[in-house]
């Protein structure tokens, strides 16, 4: 059971009073490109992360961050140039010590954590007692990560929530005998802010025995944090390597080439005064249900409204309602269209093209007598990818593009429709700042022509975008924000004081 | 708060799971109530015994496709597969025990094989399995155009054995229960083969190759369809290729009866086992309250869906 070693088990500690300079590189790329058909995805990466450092890697979605990861991780063969690790050509035996956590899991959901650690650690785990090995390190490294998890190895993964999956998933990358390079990909997006301290706090312990660790997030204040260097990867290069120390949010938002733009909401947000005035297309009376108690909401014409809180407490359980309003507390007096946050399960036609997936909901308002209209088709497919910069145009199929530029296509195809209320289920998870920045415009815009919008969002921050705001916990909504009232702060004020509200 | 929530929450997700095979179990119950009390001797060891014998083959032939469905795949040609095995066991089995021994081996081999070439052709396994069903029933055809000969004297004594105290046929449907639940639900090989029906791109970044879990998987259920095919014989006493062509979709309903589903990743030996039995007992009782034999598999069919909307029911009071 020698996955039990560690952390202790990577490499010799580094000398203290060296610098992290001096340190020698666990895995280096030296020119790596990467291309996928005709997509570069990588154009010549020059990365070194070092024994016990933390790097922290930024860059726009379809900057080639997931590419790097998984060259860096031995899950894919460049096209030119070298991986080494350790300092020599790495073979699939190095690629071991290099382990990687996802940010979409991977996870098998139909088997018990247990059994997941045996498919990803089971090099480091006895061949008989294995279930009872893997158990009980699995156990001790979340109760040494994540303190108060609430996990049992025999639960099965689906039955886990998203903050529990992502720290066994996380655990599970830790798994190993000897670890020289984690590799954490957006790791905190689906866990609470508890859980994010304890994962960092987890990461420096492991950084100080010699382990390093690549940290990939949008949060870049996260990233600042905790790394002790910044890489900024653009169109597939590294253009800028710095010290953590004294870097600020809005340099390292620069170097990722964004326009930095103070949230503009505020000047753009609709008269809070007005909100109660506007003509009401959708509302919830007193509903209660599975993850429902009591909620009364309210959305008016051409309104944004948030609904915000902790992650799961009955925000999705609104949209669900306003989507399918079957009950006799629901009223929706509008046409609906729904944006999915989990773009690879719910969003994408992956067979079709772009076109074709912006369209389908559009379809049948454009169809005259059930027979479909290309040329007006093309044309509303043309406007929007030209609106939103899509890259790769109309024709490209859906799956070659970036994560960020298929949400764009998920969020127009809402929009492209007549609809009059659009629900938006969480669909910025993980969407790059400059994305993100062109999608809030959007929503204003949309907003402004008599739309009415409903916004789940786990990003407080994104709650400055809405004119007004639900916070929800337990199922409940305990707070209603307006105009100036909303910001990240009081959010997070909102949900969690109270505390045993969740009986 | 969160703490307080979490042990209460996987009981309930293992009694949602186990709701289904629950469910067949209560009808299986419900079944041999209304037996019994039609005929008071179903109760008795010899009762039993004749009851359930019929659906021991089936019951075996049912965790062949629990494995494959474990995997996401199905099996099209597991009903004339076991009428082969029949087949074979009743012609070559006898003339040359060597030999046949030898062709049910191969039988085996060429169910991995099927599951080698399902893989690397990707082809559907509904096609590639519907495909061989054909191969199997002119094989069987081949060997034995008429349904006929004999088993073999061992094969036969097996059939007719008698245990005194309990019933039988028990003994192979918990036995082969058990061995499937070691191998899928115990063993690492079973790890592999739900993680392949589960996500199979976890699979493949973990290092460990989708073919083999495959192969493993497929390598089984071909010896459990040759178990079921040699207890059939056993029964019956000959060979005929389509004695068994209903099974195919009666294995299917009994792994669903059972809890499984056709999306892969779940392994239910004893719900299988449960479900196999519930509707092979289906056919038992409808004779027994005579119903025309015309009408027969139309009652089964509304039997099925009957416990299929139990299950259904009792899963959205769990949700």
């Amino acid at each position: 059971m020698h996955v039990d070693n560690l952390p202790a088990g990577g490499t010799a500690p580094p000398e203290t009073d060296t610098g992290p300079a001096a340190r020698p590189p666990v895995v280096t790329a030296r020119g790596v490109t990467k291309a996928y058909g005709r997509t570069r995805a990588l154009t010549g990466v020059d990365l070194e992360v070092r024994a016990g450092e933390v790097l922290g890697l930024v860059g726009h979605n379809g900057a080639g961050k997931s590419t790097l990861m998984r060259v860096l991780a031995g899950l894919e063969a460049c096209d030119t140039g070298t991986v080494l690790v350790h300092g020599s050509r790495a073979s699939a035996e190095d690629f071991r010590s290099v382990r990687m956590a996802y940010q979409e899991t991977s996870l098998c959901p139909d088997l018990t954590v247990a059994e997941n650690m045996w498919v990803s650690s089971r090099h480091c785990l006895p061949r008989l007692g294995w279930r009872r090995a893997a158990s009980d390190a699995v156990r001790r490294r979340l109760d040494e990560m994540f303190p108060g998890h609430g996990v049992s190895p025999r639960d099965r993964v689906e039955d886990l929530s998203l903050a529990r999956r992502q720290m066994v998933e996380i655990a599970r990358a830790c798994l190993v005998d000897r670890l020289d390079l984690l590799i954490l990909d957006e790791p905190t997006e689906s866990l609470g802010p508890d859980a994010a301290r304890s994962l960092y706090a987890y990461v420096r312990r492991l950084t100080e025995t010699g382990t390093a660790v690549l940290l990939i997030s949008h949060r870049i204040r996260e990233v600042l944090s905790v790394a002790d260097r910044v890489a900024v990867l653009r169109d597939g290069a590294v253009t800028a390597e710095r010290p953590a120390a004294g870097l600020g949010e809005p340099d390292v938002l620069e170097l990722m080439g964004a326009h930095v733009a103070t949230p503009a909401a505020t000047g753009t947000r609709a008269a809070a005064g007005g909100a109660a005035a506007r003509e009401t297309v959708a509302e919830l009376r007193g509903a209660t249900g599975p993850g429902l108690r009591e909620v009364t909401l309210r959305v008016g014409r051409g309104e944004v409204v948030g609904l915000a809180g902790l992650a799961g407490q009955g925000q999705q359980e609104v949209l669900e309602r306003l989507w399918r309003p079957v009950r006799r507390d629901t009223t929706v007096k509008v046409t609906r269209a729904y944006v999915p946050g989990d773009r690879q399960r719910s969003g994408v036609l992956p067979l079709w093209s772009v076109g074709d997936n912006l369209i389908v909901t559009a379809l049948r308002g454009i169809a005259r007598r059930g027979l479909r209209r290309p040329a007006e088709e093309r044309a509303v497919v043309g406007d929007w990818v030209k609106r939103l910069a899509i890259r790769g145009g109309a024709e490209a199929g859906i799956t070659e593009l970036s994560g960020g530029n298929q949400q764009k296509v998920i969020v127009a195809r809402a929009f492209a429709s007549p609809a009059g209320l659009v629900l938006l289920d969480d669909p910025f998870r993980g969407v790059d700042v400059h994305t993100k920045t062109d999608l809030y415009r959007l929503i204003r815009e949309e907003a402004a022509k008599g739309r009415s919008i409903v916004w789940y969002s786990s990003e407080n921050a994104e709650m400055a975008h809405c004119d007004r705001v639900y916070v929800f916990r337990a199922g409940r909504i305990v707070a209603e924000l307006t105009g100036e009232e909303i910001s990240e702060e009081r959010i997070i004020a909102v949900s969690f004081n109270e505390d045993g509200g969740n009986d | 708060m969160a703490q307080l929530l979490a042990p209460a929450l996987p009981d309930r997700a293992r009694m949602r799971r186990s709701a289904p095979a629950a469910v067949s179990a209560v009808a299986l119950i419900a079944m041999i109530g209304v037996c019994s009390s039609l005929q008071p001797g179903v109760l008795t060891v010899e009762g039993l015994t004749l009851v359930l014998s019929a659906t021991v083959p089936l019951v075996i032939a049912a965790q062949a496709q629990m494995t494959l469905m474990a995997v996401g795949d199905i099996d099209l040609g597991i009903g004339n597969f076991v009428g082969l095995v029949t087949v074979v066991s009743a012609t070559l089995l006898v003339s040359s025990p060597l030999v046949g021994a030898l062709v049910l081996a191969g039988l085996v081999a060429a169910y991995a094989v099927l599951g080698l070439l399902i893989h690397l052709r990707e082809v559907p396994a509904l096609i590639a399995t519907l495909g061989a069903s054909f191969v199997w029933l002119g094989l069987g055809l081949f060997l034995l155009p008429t349904p006929g000969g004999t088993t073999p004297g061992w094969l036969a004594s097996f059939g007719a054995w008698q245990p005194a105290g309990f019933p039988a046929p028990l003994l192979p449907i918990l036995v082969v229960a058990l061995l499937v639940y070691l191998l899928t639900a115990r063993s690492a090989a079973g790890v592999r083969m739900r993680g392949l029906g589960s996500n199979p791109v976890a699979l493949r970044r973990a290092g460990l190759r989708p073919l083999t879990s495959r192969v493993i998987a497929y390598a089984t259920a071909g010896a459990l369809g040759v178990l079921s095919g040699l207890v059939l014989a056993s029964q019956t006493g000959g060979g005929d290729v389509s004695s068994a062509s209903s099974y195919t979709l009666m294995t299917v309903a009994a792994v669903i009866l059972g809890g499984g589903s056709f999306s892969g990743g779940n392994a239910v030996p004893w719900g299988a086992a449960i479900g196999g039995v519930t509707l092979g007992l289906v056919s038992v009782v409808l004779s027994l309250l005579d119903v025309r034999s015309d009408m027969q598999s139309a009652v089964q069919g509304v039997i099925v869906l009957a416990v299929l909307a139990g299950r259904v029911v009792v899963g959205k009071v769990l949700r």
